[in-house]
């Protein structure tokens, strides 16, 4: 890198820090400046001159000429309290004279109550005091003082005193005094202790020869002052001509956003409901709680149906029935179940049960939404379809949901036959799941004939099922008032968006883990 | 749907070809509407599912292999056991009574086959899944199959005490009497309460009183249990249904047929009328024949076909089938051991079958229509584009809930609130409800997002659904937009800028009235009213409530029915 593009990615910090170093080298036989009188000569605070340092030394634009430890005693917060309160062992010697003057004598857990002194600092004032020999413990436990005074009480006074709102190397005091202070410095474990013995690192800091050649330049061109943003003042003056606009790291990774987005699921839905409208189709609604009639009378499914039973769909425990079933479609059902009423049905010859017409259900097939549209007086030819939330009995795992949508409509026609309907699932192959290849098998579902199941090659999972559909039986249609042929299509999609946006279990779909949910992108 | 198992050496055999290609299994299989489940090349087992549920004859290796040895061979081979004559040689007599607890019988021999290993296990899968899923586990059809030699006939269908007769049933080693049975036999237990409401219960017995059966529970051991290298069977069914009863008799004797014993027919006399007369020679064919317009098969499959293709499709899926002297109609009788002809359309898709769906080239539906979203959808989508602008990150949930999550946490239990949907027959306590508002199903995230990166702003737009007598069901669906924040300094006045923003640019003038509401502190927490009418809630969220979702930071909420805000004004 060119020197004069270093010097642009300068930051201003570096730049005094340079110039400082330069300027001591050429006064100075002694290339190298102490840590404490950098920061005076380069005029920085110690946490500005601390992140330039590393920065230059990041660069090797400075170097460590040499570095040199220090051991600095000062006072901790105890060591406050015991210069303003005394010490234990002043403390305790004090206790014992007035107590000897008043013709009493105590024992050590008298005195320790007197004095509320802790049980270490206890310990520790009357090990030393024994020491010093200012102390004796007579028969009885009782604690006599001797007469002798007590160095230890002497020194301790001393040093709170001289360190009392500064502090002062270790290595300055004698070595009666040092032993003092190690003895009663702050250690792991007994954080109760007057001192404190910090090591302090001195670093002396020097040009690198590359450092000295930018700092020459710097000195030669000098530099406009620099600033980091643009701000409102800058322009309206036109200050900011004369200033210099450092250049970023752009290489660095951003800080997260946190953004307003549509759920990855419900964008994969979007686009399938574009396209549906988009090939002419309406959207229709329908109730998440249906009645049976709805959801599987009116389609033809007998009750006696296998799909029908308790462990297929859920039931509404209160309210348990509909008030009613709109006429005439429920007679003309219950006749088509019956005989086949005016269908050309044989029927299913079954006697078909009115009250369980009305029993509530949660919605399990979106056919349910189309078979009430069908009775709503739908447009001639129309076309309709529903996203809509059904819900099955089934254990919750990594395939299966007890709640989900299911992709569902109807056309209806004059135009409509065997060979139409294969055309629409054709043109749903291309255009909702971008197949190339697919193809029809026959299938069976209790309200359609002729039934076809959709297969489609997709790109990454190979032939799959993509939905199943069929023109309504006349015992569907007819009695919702329809006589025109209509065909009855679902798409399973599920697989496809799963596959879109990664994710392997059926429940992640609606996933409640918000970093998920962020982070999930799709690739429809 | 039931699933079978079948064994690829036996079904060949069936097929009448040897060594077929995976391929050519996989041509055949639509069909039976049939899908390969897996298989087994070290035993040859394959397992089908069989989707037609109303095809049990397909039920089984020897009916899905007729299907396509049908199609091989243009037509179905003759079944002379079906004809009307002679008078069968054995009989089986009913008794009264019999009427009111399990009307009907059917029956037929079957000799000149030596039972097989896999002969034995395809019979005994038939009878499971026509008596499981067919017979409605056993309540309308059940089934039993008898050693021959062993029975004196006539047999008798008797009404009997459950006390009166004892003999030894299938699985055990002692005599025991019918309640005997009932009380402690494993299928007794199994199947007694088809039984439950009689005294007496059907029994059937030969000519020397040996019992064969105690329909539809179990059979005896001695006459009842059939073994490999047996080479005579009587086999009988019986059930509530008579047309039923027939079908499945009529599947029965066409396998044991289709693997080479001949079947002779048994008469069943009645002392009660049935649809068919006292007398029933069983197997039976009810099938009558039909007309149907060449027309509505064309318009229905869209191609002209014409009468001759239309009557060889049909031939070669199994019927009888004639075109109609002015060839105008086709005259058809689908074959006897399928009863699926409800409607004259249903053989619209046998044709289709039998030629194959790949002979119909696809044609889009020319006409013209108008592609649209509903009003609700629409503004629901204003909504989340603009609850997306405004920074929320959207949300899809279950609607399905606890009671716990909806009421319990929500401090709403025995308050104006705690009127849910709930199910009847609960799979998971965890989805027991239907959700009322969209607030706990964002609290549900937000539980499990403590470690996602702050701020949270939530909405969902969803539906949720209510208690509401005025009704069809009860009930409502509501579409209604939820949005919570959660931060550190998460409050009230975030959540009403939120809010103002959203409802100035939907130009929907609105005010708040203060209300009390167990889930928000007091005095944060209001409805919100446009137009008059109360269109949502806005509010801090409780302390209580936070902490009953395990949520740590402050959050607060709003909800607005979207239902309201669609009508226009």
């Amino acid at each position: 890198m060119s020197t004069a593009s270093l010097i642009d990615r300068l930051h201003p910090l570096e730049i005094k820090v340079l110039t400082a170093l330069s300027r001591h080298q050429s006064q100075s036989s002694q290339p190298a400046l102490r840590e404490e009188e950098l920061g005076r000569t380069a005029a920085l605070e110690p946490a500005q001159l601390s992140m330039a340092v590393e920065w230059l030394l990041a660069k090797s634009l400075i170097r460590v000429e040499s570095e040199h430890i220090t051991q600095i005693v000062s006072l901790t917060k105890v060591g406050e309290h015991y210069f303003e309160k005394y010490s234990p062992v002043e403390r305790i010697l004090s206790a014992i004279r007035d107590a000897s003057q008043a013709g009493r004598r105590l024992t050590i857990q008298d005195i320790r109550s007197r004095e509320g002194l802790e049980p270490t600092e206890m310990s520790g004032a009357i090990g030393s005091l024994k020491k010093d020999g200012a102390i004796r413990i007579a028969e009885g436990g009782q604690v006599e003082a001797t007469g002798t005074p007590s160095r230890t009480a002497e020194v301790l006074r001393s040093l709170f005193q001289q360190l009392r709102g500064s502090t002062r190397e270790l290595q300055a005091f004698p070595e009666p005094m040092r032993r003092v202070i190690e003895q009663h410095a702050v250690k792991r474990g007994n954080a109760r202790e007057p001192f404190r013995i910090d090591e302090r690192v001195e670093r002396w800091y020097a040009l690198t020869p590359e450092g000295k050649t930018i700092a020459e330049a710097i000195t030669r061109q000098g530099v406009g002052e620099e600033v980091s943003q643009l701000t409102p003042d800058l322009l309206k003056d036109g200050a900011w001509r004369t200033k210099r606009f450092r250049q970023y790291t752009i290489s660095l990774r951003p800080p997260r956003l946190s953004a307003g987005k549509r759920h990855p699921y419900r964008e994969f839905l979007d686009l399938v409901k574009h396209k549906l409208v988009s090939m002419g189709f309406q959207e229709m609604r329908g109730p998440l709680v249906e009645t049976e009639f709805w959801n599987m009378d009116s389609l033809y499914m007998p009750q006696f149906h296998p799909a029908r039973a308790i462990h297929d769909v859920y039931f509404v425990k209160e309210p348990t029935h509909a008030r009613e079933i709109a006429e005439p479609f429920l007679s003309r059902v219950a006749a088509a179940h019956r005989n086949g009423g005016e269908t050309g049905s044989t029927g299913w010859g079954y006697e078909y049960d009115l009250d369980r017409a009305r029993r509530l259900v949660l919605r399990s097939q979106g056919t349910a939404v189309s078979a009430r549209t069908l009775a709503s007086g739908p447009n001639v030819p129309g076309k309709y379809f529903s996203i809509a939330r059904c819900f099955r009995y089934d254990q919750v795992d990594a395939t299966h949901a007890t709640d989900f949508f299911q992709v569902e409509g109807i056309v209806l026609g004059r135009d409509i036959n065997f060979r139409t309907l294969l055309g629409l699932l054709d043109l749903f192959a291309r255009e909702v799941a971008q197949a190339k290849e697919s193809r029809f098998l026959p299938a069976y579902f209790p309200f359609t004939e002729p039934s076809v199941e959709l297969h489609v090659r997709h790109p990454r999972l190979g032939w799959i099922e993509l939905g199943g559909a069929g023109l309504f039986r006349a015992e569907v249609t007819r009695p919702l008032g329809v006589d025109v042929p209509v065909i009855a299509w679902g798409l399973g999609l599920d697989r496809m968006a799963m596959v879109a946006l990664g994710i392997h279990d059926i429940r992640d779909l609606f996933s409640t883990d918000l970093e998920m949910i962020r982070t999930t992108r799709g690739h429809f | 749907m039931p699933t079978i198992s079948i064994n690829r050496k036996d079904f060949e055999r069936l097929v009448g070809r040897p060594a077929i290609a995976a391929e050519q299994l996989d041509a055949w299989l639509p069909l039976v509407k049939g899908e390969l489940k897996d298989q087994d090349s070290d035993t040859g087992e394959v397992r089908l599912e069989l989707q037609d549920s109303n095809r049990p004859d397909l039920w089984s290796c020897e009916g899905i292999a007729r299907q396509i040895r049908i199609k091989l061979q243009g037509a179905v081979s003759a079944y002379p056991f079906f004809k009307p004559t002679p008078r069968p040689k054995r009989r089986i007599q009913v008794m009264q009574g019999l009427e009111r607890v399990r009307p009907y019988i059917a029956a037929c021999t079957a000799v000149g086959y030596t039972m097989t290993g896999e002969g034995l296990a395809q019979l005994l899968q038939t009878q499971e899944k026509l008596a499981e899923i067919f017979g409605r586990k056993r309540r309308t059809v059940s089934i039993g199959v008898y050693r021959l030699p062993h029975i004196v006939f006539p047999v008798t269908y008797a009404l009997v005490k459950q006390d009166e007769v004892r003999f030894t049933p299938l699985g055990v080693e002692e005599k025991m009497s019918p309640r005997e049975i009932l009380a402690v036999h494993p299928k007794g237990l199994e199947y007694g309460p088809i039984l439950a409401a009689h005294d007496r219960i059907p029994l059937l017995m030969d000519e020397e009183g040996q019992v064969l059966s105690l329909p539809p529970i179990i059979n005896s051991r001695e006459i009842g249990e059939v073994r490999v290298g047996d080479r005579e069977l009587f086999v009988e069914v019986t059930g509530t249904d008579l047309l039923m009863v027939l079908l499945t008799l009529n599947i029965l004797a066409v396998n044991l047929a289709d693997r080479g014993a001949t079947i002779e027919a048994v008469e069943v006399a009645y002392p009660y009328a049935t649809e068919l007369g006292k007398t029933v020679r069983t197997p039976f064919n009810f099938q009558k024949a039909r007309s149907i317009p060449i027309k509505t098969i064309e318009d229905a499959l869209g191609v002209s076909l014409g009468p001759d293709r239309i009557r060889q499709a049909l031939l070669a899926y199994g019927y009888e089938a004639s075109a109609t002297k002015d060839r105008g109609s086709i005259s058809v009788r689908i074959p006897p051991y399928r009863n699926d002809l409800m409607h004259p359309l249903d053989v619209v898709e046998d044709v289709a079958i039998s030629r194959g769906y790949g002979e119909f080239t696809p044609i889009m539906p020319s006409q013209f229509t108008v592609g649209s979203l509903s009003r609700l959808e629409e503004v629901s989508d204003r909504i989340r584009d603009m609850m997306v602008g405004i920074g929320f990150q959207e949300i899809i949930s279950n609607i399905m809930a606890s009671r716990l999550e909806l009421i319990d946490r929500m401090r709403l239990a025995g308050s104006d609130w705690d009127r849910i949907v709930e199910v009847e027959n609960v799979m998971s306590q965890s989805y027991a409800c239907l959700r009322q508002w969209i607030t706990p199903s964002l609290l549900r995230v937000e539980a499990a997002s403590t470690r996602a990166f702050y701020p949270h702003r939530l909405f969902e737009v969803g539906e949720v659904a209510v208690l509401d007598a005025t009704e069809e069901t009860g009930t409502r669906t509501l579409m209604v937009l939820g949005a919570l924040i959660a931060h550190a300094n998460a409050n009230f006045s975030e959540a009403h800028s939120c809010l103002d923003l959203l409802l100035f640019y939907l130009d929907r003038p609105y005010t708040l009235e203060p209300i009390s509401h167990r889930s928000f502190l007091d005095g944060r927490a209001g409805r919100i009213v446009s137009n008059g009418l109360a269109v949502g809630l806005i509010g801090e969220l409780h302390p209580e409530v936070l902490e009953q979702w395990q949520v740590s930071m402050p959050s607060v909420v709003f909800e607005l029915e979207v239902d309201a805000l669609a009508e226009r004004g």
